[in-house]
């Protein structure tokens, strides 16, 4: 009984929370009742997180949402068919870093600034200057805003905390370190399973966008100041070479078909000493369902290379379709702007989304929930350390994170990687679109 | 009212080999000669999916493709896997189903058995040996080293991954070749064997001289059946490889797909389409020369 006199309190309590969040705007959540809206959305957590939440949404403002989701390879290649198609499509995840310019370029990004300026179509409480700056940069083309962060990535350098404490290691804060700990752990018995140092990406196209990391880190880039390729530079061709061997001297074998869902899965296995990864797969390292590694795991920033410690920043966000009428647009926007309120936000990050809100990360909820303060702090401090230029910054990114891939490749495999990246610079030189 | 409908019965009936497969002639229009056409045109084009309308370029798409690593190594990859596979799976459906052409007990549950591989659905058998393929989770290995022979790096290495593709696709479509030479070899005429054993030919050769030049038009239909999926084989070696480790397994059909649906690149993608489309063709037109000349 007094469990639920409590429950009824607490909803009393959020319902007087929202009355007055909502009374207190100019903003009418009801004007565009009736309307009915349609996104395209990845199968991703952020997706699984407000599913569920859609009728609060539909209640609150009148409009009906559908939601259509797809596995990512499949959403890419739909929302990209349908855009050009010019369906009834209101709204889209989009990843800017991979997908940004070519939107852009296509005619199908919506710039957000003047919704997020009009008081009559914005939340006072929505707060943007809440959200990281390098996340609002990263959705960022020709200095319009494209998009609101829901998913904010960076990647990290996941370990065995209890191995690191058995053999009284440190953790690698240099890259020469984290080849000498790969070394250490490469071939030792660990509970009766031989172990790999470390596992990373491999599979071409799919491992740059972690082999950038230490791209950055051994002060290479993608493209020389003058905007040709610099794949073949010397500090290009470092990383190359450090992360081809790092993989192949001291990973799992057939290093060269490790996608995520390979490599992650060697770590969670307890085959692998070290993973670097998107710091999110931690909801997975962590699941004791899942991996047999859970609660053992320490996490550290990118160790530095020769240019310092670089990781990259990267997003999902919330994009509205230029196509679609001003009306839905505008309702479109609506609900992107609750999907990205600050409880929305924080709901998020509590179920495992790393939110793109300053508020969420320091909110006293959050905090005391933290069973990976660990966590919580390198994926911030990998949050202000990051470059949110992750990919080649050119319209075709998949073509030439393909030619990029087959270096990497080529190194795992020990072929001559000088003669490889001069290859694949004077292919992009001939592919690179700007 | 009765006249028009009268009309258009006495239409109908004037001209019904024009009036009853239009439906059909539409339909098939409609899916199969427009897409293609629309396909010949864009090889001509310069057309990224969405970045403004294709633009005329005349054959320079070819000229493109001649030069491109990509598409001989796709070349190389097909004729290596396609040659390799159609030929295991011809000798072997042939001897099984010479196995198969006799009286024995149980013979309709070891042939029920036997075609379960190709009753499958490929996706779903194609995943199911991507993770027995695994070097590090997968069963083979597993199964290899417990009677103490070194594991292999299956589809993980340059050199065994289309030896790997060539064994699944092997163990997948055999059942089907055996099944049409079976249906073959059940309706060869009995008289020539008779005689052949009357005159005391051996085993070996009555196969060499009556059943093989017998059942060759069957054969060579078989190929062809065959080669119309296996030339463009997608679905087994997109979802075991997606043409990795590089491009070491990556077929012209393949490669095509990246340009098209991953780098969408229509144009350029619809020239690649139109060799491989020309590839089959030319590869079917010879094969029936052969059905066809004694």
């Amino acid at each position: 009984m007094k469990r639920k006199i409590a429950c009824v309190a607490l909803m009393a309590l959020l319902c007087a929370v929202t009355v007055a969040g909502s009374a207190s705007a100019q903003l009418n959540w009801k004007q565009f009742q009736g309307t009915e809206i349609r996104f395209l959305m990845n199968k991703h957590p952020f997706t699984t997180f407000i599913e569920p939440k859609i009728p609060d949404f539909e209640k609150l403002t009148g409009i009906k949402v559908v939601f259509e989701v797809f596995p990512e390879d499949q959403y890419r290649n739909k929302r990209t068919i349908e855009l050009n198609a010019g369906g009834k499509l209101d709204g889209y995840m989009i990843m800017p870093g991979q997908d940004d310019l070519y939107y852009w370029k296509a005619g199908w990004l919506q710039p957000l600034d003047a919704f997020i300026a009009d008081p009559k179509l914005t939340d006072a409480a929505w707060d943007p200057k809440d959200f990281f700056q390098s996340f609002t940069k990263a959705s960022t083309v020709d200095g319009k805003q494209i998009g609101v962060v829901i998913n904010a990535e960076t990647s990290l350098l996941s370990y065995r905390k209890d191995l690191f404490d058995q053999f009284k290691l440190k953790v690698p804060t240099t890259m020469k370190e984290l080849e000498e700990t790969a070394k250490f752990f490469y071939g030792k018995e660990v509970d009766g399973k031989k172990m790999v140092g470390i596992t990373l990406r491999g599979k071409g196209a799919a491992a740059t966008s972690q082999w950038v990391d230490f791209l950055y880190s051994f002060g290479g880039s993608w493209t020389t100041p003058q905007g040709k390729s610099n794949l073949a530079g010397a500090g290009t061709v470092a990383s190359f070479k450090f992360y081809g061997d790092l993989l192949k001297n001291y990973g799992p074998e057939g290093g060269t078909m490790l996608h995520w869902a390979e490599s992650t899965s060697v770590f969670m296995e307890g085959k692998a000493a070290m993973i670097y990864d998107a710091n999110v797969f931690k909801s997975l390292y962590e699941n004791p369902k899942e991996s047999k590694v859970a609660g053992r795991i320490g996490y550290a920033v990118i160790p530095a290379g020769p240019a310092g410690s670089v990781p990259h920043v990267s997003n999902w966000s919330l994009s509205i379709n230029k196509n679609s009428a001003p009306e839905r647009q505008k309702a479109a926007w609506l609900f992107i702007q609750w999907a990205t309120n600050k409880p929305n936000a924080l709901g998020a990050l509590l179920a495992g989304v790393p939110a793109g809100r300053a508020s969420a990360w320091d909110s006293p909820e959050y905090k005391s929930k933290d069973t990976q303060p660990d966590w919580t702090a390198n994926t911030k401090k990998s949050f202000e350390l990051g470059q949110p230029q992750w990919n080649p910054p050119v319209i075709n990114v998949p073509e030439i994170r393909d030619i990029t891939g087959q270096v990497i490749v080529d190194a795992i495999q020990g072929k001559d990687v000088e003669a490889s990246a001069k290859k694949a610079a004077e292919l992009m030189d001939k592919k690179m679109e700007l | 009212m009765s006249t028009a409908l009268s009309t258009i019965s006495r239409f109908i009936d004037r001209r019904q080999a024009l009036v009853y497969p239009a439906p059909a002639v539409i339909v098939l229009f409609l899916i199969v000669v427009l897409p293609i056409g629309f396909n010949l045109y864009l090889a001509f084009t310069k057309w990224t999916v969405g970045l403004g309308q294709p633009r005329f370029i005349g054959v320079d798409n070819f000229i493109d493709l001649v030069s491109d690593e990509r598409v001989w190594n796709g070349v190389k990859v097909m004729v290596y896997f396609s040659g390799l596979s159609l030929f295991l799976e011809l000798v072997l459906g042939l001897l099984i189903a010479l196995y198969f052409n006799r009286e024995f007990r149980g013979s309709e549950i070891v042939q029920t058995i036997y075609i379960f591989p190709f009753a499958a659905t490929p996706v779903a058998v194609a995943l199911i040996w991507r993770i027995m393929l695994n070097p590090e989770i997968g069963v083979l290995n597993y199964l290899l080293r417990s009677i103490g022979l070194p594991g292999s790096l299956w589809v993980s290495s340059e050199q065994t991954v289309v030896l790997s593709l060539v064994l699944v696709d092997v163990w997948k479509w055999t059942p089907m070749i055996t099944l049409i030479v079976l249906a073959g070899l059940k309706s060869l005429p009995p008289d020539p064997y008779e005689a052949a054993r009357i005159d005391g030919a051996s085993a070996l050769q009555i196969f060499w001289h009556i059943t093989l030049p017998l059942i060759r038009p069957v054969l060579i239909a078989a190929l062809m059946l065959r080669s119309l999926d296996n030339l463009k084989e997608f679905d087994m070696i997109y979802t075991i490889t997606q043409g990795g480790p590089g491009t070491s397994s990556e077929t012209l059909y393949l490669y095509s797909y990246l340009v098209g649906f991953g780098f969408f690149k229509a144009g350029y993608g619809s020239a690649l389409m139109v060799v491989v489309f020309l590839i089959v063709l030319v590869f079917n037109v010879v094969m029936n020369r052969l059905r066809l000349s004694r």
